[in-house]
């Protein structure tokens, strides 16, 4: 029985450990035959380095006291490769007790070795690759939610140093108020009962400082399905979270402009549309009206000019809506300067009287250049506009003249003045100097200026004369040159 | 027998407003709220009218849709028509619809005599 063996060497020993049987086992493992064996010494199967411990006689000599000796180790076979090999070693003795020799059962686990090696192997290179990883926290976690391994990524995020963390619960990572909630717990147990929990979060590290944080619970079971522990995977998003709020609230701001445009847009389209119909209703009556009682022609021509008012400031309104939506293009054409002002003052003379400002107009020669009629006329009535009714009851100086390539407007009055403080902010898009004094408006008339300027290729600007009163002066190139845009836009603004 | 003008305007109010005007000036004034209904007032209308007041933003058929409409019918397509919009480029979209004339709003009372008188000869209370 013994003979026919074949997955183990099974042969005796004389007392000196040399080979007495063989068996067909021992043959396929060692590579020799009977007859080449028996008789010469076991140590014959050991490598030098054991050789050089003496290993074959420590053996022999633990058999011989302890009546058995087991062993693992690499052995050689015949032609000199090398295996793993489990070998047991007994004692025989015969009824006196005496050392008759041994009996040797020797096993090849080279395989199983190679398996357990490669095994070890891939656990340390998984061992050190979590080590090594520093943007992700990786550990892991006692079933009781305490911290069992730390990696250098959980140090980097969390700030605890390895010593300083194992066997903390991991409620140490969260924010006061959710500690002792339970919250911890009904995580631990959702990944107990699911295989996994994921979730973003407030975390806080060692400093106290808080961090957003993507945590990844995962449920580690033996085979039965016994619960090992958790691995916890922790990525801080702070930066990440930071960003996607800037841009979610550059995103909203964006919104916010494009709502009010467009609700600035569709107001004064809707307000231009009965304010239509009631102009022509007011101008229709009036003229039937001629003839009749004269107060009551009056106050039918004071509703007239107020309806022309609400009617000018949602021209204004829809000029300061095409502006931020780039809609509004310039009409240019061959114009003189000074015709185009003088009859802006003509037109405006009964305006001037009831205000109390005398209007004088200073021009030399004609001042010729392209320009959009429509635009030229209203930087002059929004000026006058506002001489009329910050400097009312002093006299206004209208200036026309040509200097090298550009046309020069400028409109001086002799009253109060721009406050120091607010001459940067005149010509903002909602701003009023003067909203200290009682007087109307949307603030946008200048605003409106500017962009007008600035689309011709040309410029506003607004000082206080001392002793005197405000001073502004619209310079505009003659041509179309660089820097004209044609276009009234918020990109025309610097 | 006075002029007889239609106005296509889908406003209410501004529609009838310009009735009143217009027959405030002697016209005898037949309106219509788009341009599919213009159509129908034209084909039902026993007597042409000698103006077209049109209004370009309308629902159901706008100004431009009405124009095309009325150019396929050699009935209707001497009739002249004149533009009424806020659009601030009137002019350049007139041309394109082959129109002579245009009225920009905010209306005004002068713009709206002297298109009735260009196209229909004089005004008795004018």
């Amino acid at each position: 029985m013994v003979d026919s063996v074949k997955d183990y060497a099974i042969f005796m020993l004389d007392p000196d450990g040399r080979i007495a049987t063989w068996n067909a086992g021992a043959e396929a493992l060692k590579g020799y035959s009977a007859e080449e064996i028996i008789g010469l010494h076991m140590s014959r199967f050991y490598p030098p380095e054991t050789l050089r411990e003496g290993r074959p006689e420590k053996l022999l000599e633990r058999a011989r006291s302890q009546g058995r000796a087991e062993d693992e180790g690499w052995r050689v076979r015949k032609d000199g490769s090398r295996f793993w090999a489990d070998v047991v070693l007994t004692a025989l003795r015969d009824s006196q007790g005496k050392l008759v020799g041994y009996a040797k059962v020797t096993r090849d686990l080279t395989a199983r070795r190679a398996a357990e090696e490669a095994l070890r192997r891939s656990e340390e290179r998984l061992r050190l690759m979590v080590d090594a990883v520093k943007d992700y926290a990786i550990f892991m976690l006692s079933p009781e939610g305490k911290v069992a391994t730390w990696n250098a990524g959980a140090e980097r995020i969390k700030g605890y140093r390895a010593e300083e963390v194992l066997g903390q619960s991991i409620e140490t990572f969260y924010p006061e108020e959710e500690r002792g909630t339970g919250k911890a717990a009904r995580e631990l147990e959702a990944a107990a009962r699911d295989g996994r929990f994921e979730e973003e979060g407030w975390r806080v590290r060692k400093n106290g400082a808080r961090f957003w944080a993507n945590v990844i619970l995962s449920a580690v079971r033996d085979s039965a399905g016994t619960l090992l522990g958790f691995t916890k995977i922790t990525r801080d998003l702070t930066e990440r979270r930071k960003l996607d709020q800037e841009q979610l609230r550059a995103a909203q701001a964006d919104e916010a402009i494009r709502l009010r445009d467009e609700f600035l847009s569709i107001a004064s389209h809707e307000l231009r549309t009965p304010l239509t119909s009631l102009q022509l209703q007011l101008e229709s009556v009036s003229e039937r009206a001629e003839g009749l009682d004269g107060k009551l022609a009056a106050r039918l021509e004071r509703a007239r000019h107020t309806a022309g008012r609400l009617s000018e400031l949602i021209e204004t309104l829809l000029d300061v809506s095409r502006i931020s939506t780039g809609h509004f293009e310039l009409k240019r054409e061959r114009l003189d300067a000074v015709e185009i002002c003088r009859e802006v003052v003509d037109r405006l003379g009964e305006v001037a009287v009831s205000a109390k400002c005398p209007v004088t107009f200073v021009a030399e020669g004609p001042v010729v250049g392209e320009w959009d009629r429509l635009r030229l006329e209203q930087l002059l009535v929004n000026l006058l506009g506002n001489a009329f009714k910050y400097a009312g009851g002093t006299p206004v100086q209208v200036t026309v003249r040509k200097r090298g390539e550009q046309a020069e407007v400028e409109v001086k009055d002799q009253g109060p003045g721009i406050p120091e403080s607010e001459l940067s902010r005149v010509f903002g898009r909602f701003e009023r100097a003067s909203s200290r004094f009682h007087h109307g408006g949307l603030g946008l008339g200048l605003y409106v200026n500017r962009q007008i300027a600035e689309a011709h290729g040309g410029s506003i600007q607004g000082r206080n004369v001392p002793g005197v009163g405000a001073a502004f002066l619209i310079t505009l190139p003659l041509t179309p040159g660089q820097g004209a845009s044609g276009i009234m836009g918020p990109e025309a603004t610097p | 027998m006075p002029h007889r003008v239609l106005v296509v305007e889908d406003d209410l109010e501004i529609r009838e407003t310009l009735v009143e005007v217009l027959e405030d000036f002697g016209v005898h004034a037949l309106s219509a709220c788009n341009g599919q209904e213009a159509l129908e007032t034209l084909r039902d209308a026993t007597r042409r009218p000698c103006l077209i007041l049109l209004d370009l933003m309308m629902p159901v058929m706008d100004g431009r849709a009405f124009r095309e409409a009325q150019l396929k019918y050699p009935e209707l397509r001497e009739i002249p028509v004149v533009l009424l919009s806020a659009y601030a480029d009137l002019e350049a979209i007139s041309v394109k619809m082959g129109v002579k004339r245009v009225i920009h709003k905010p209306l005004r009372l002068h713009d709206l005599r002297s298109s009735v008188e260009e196209f229909c000869g004089p005004l008795a209370q004018a």
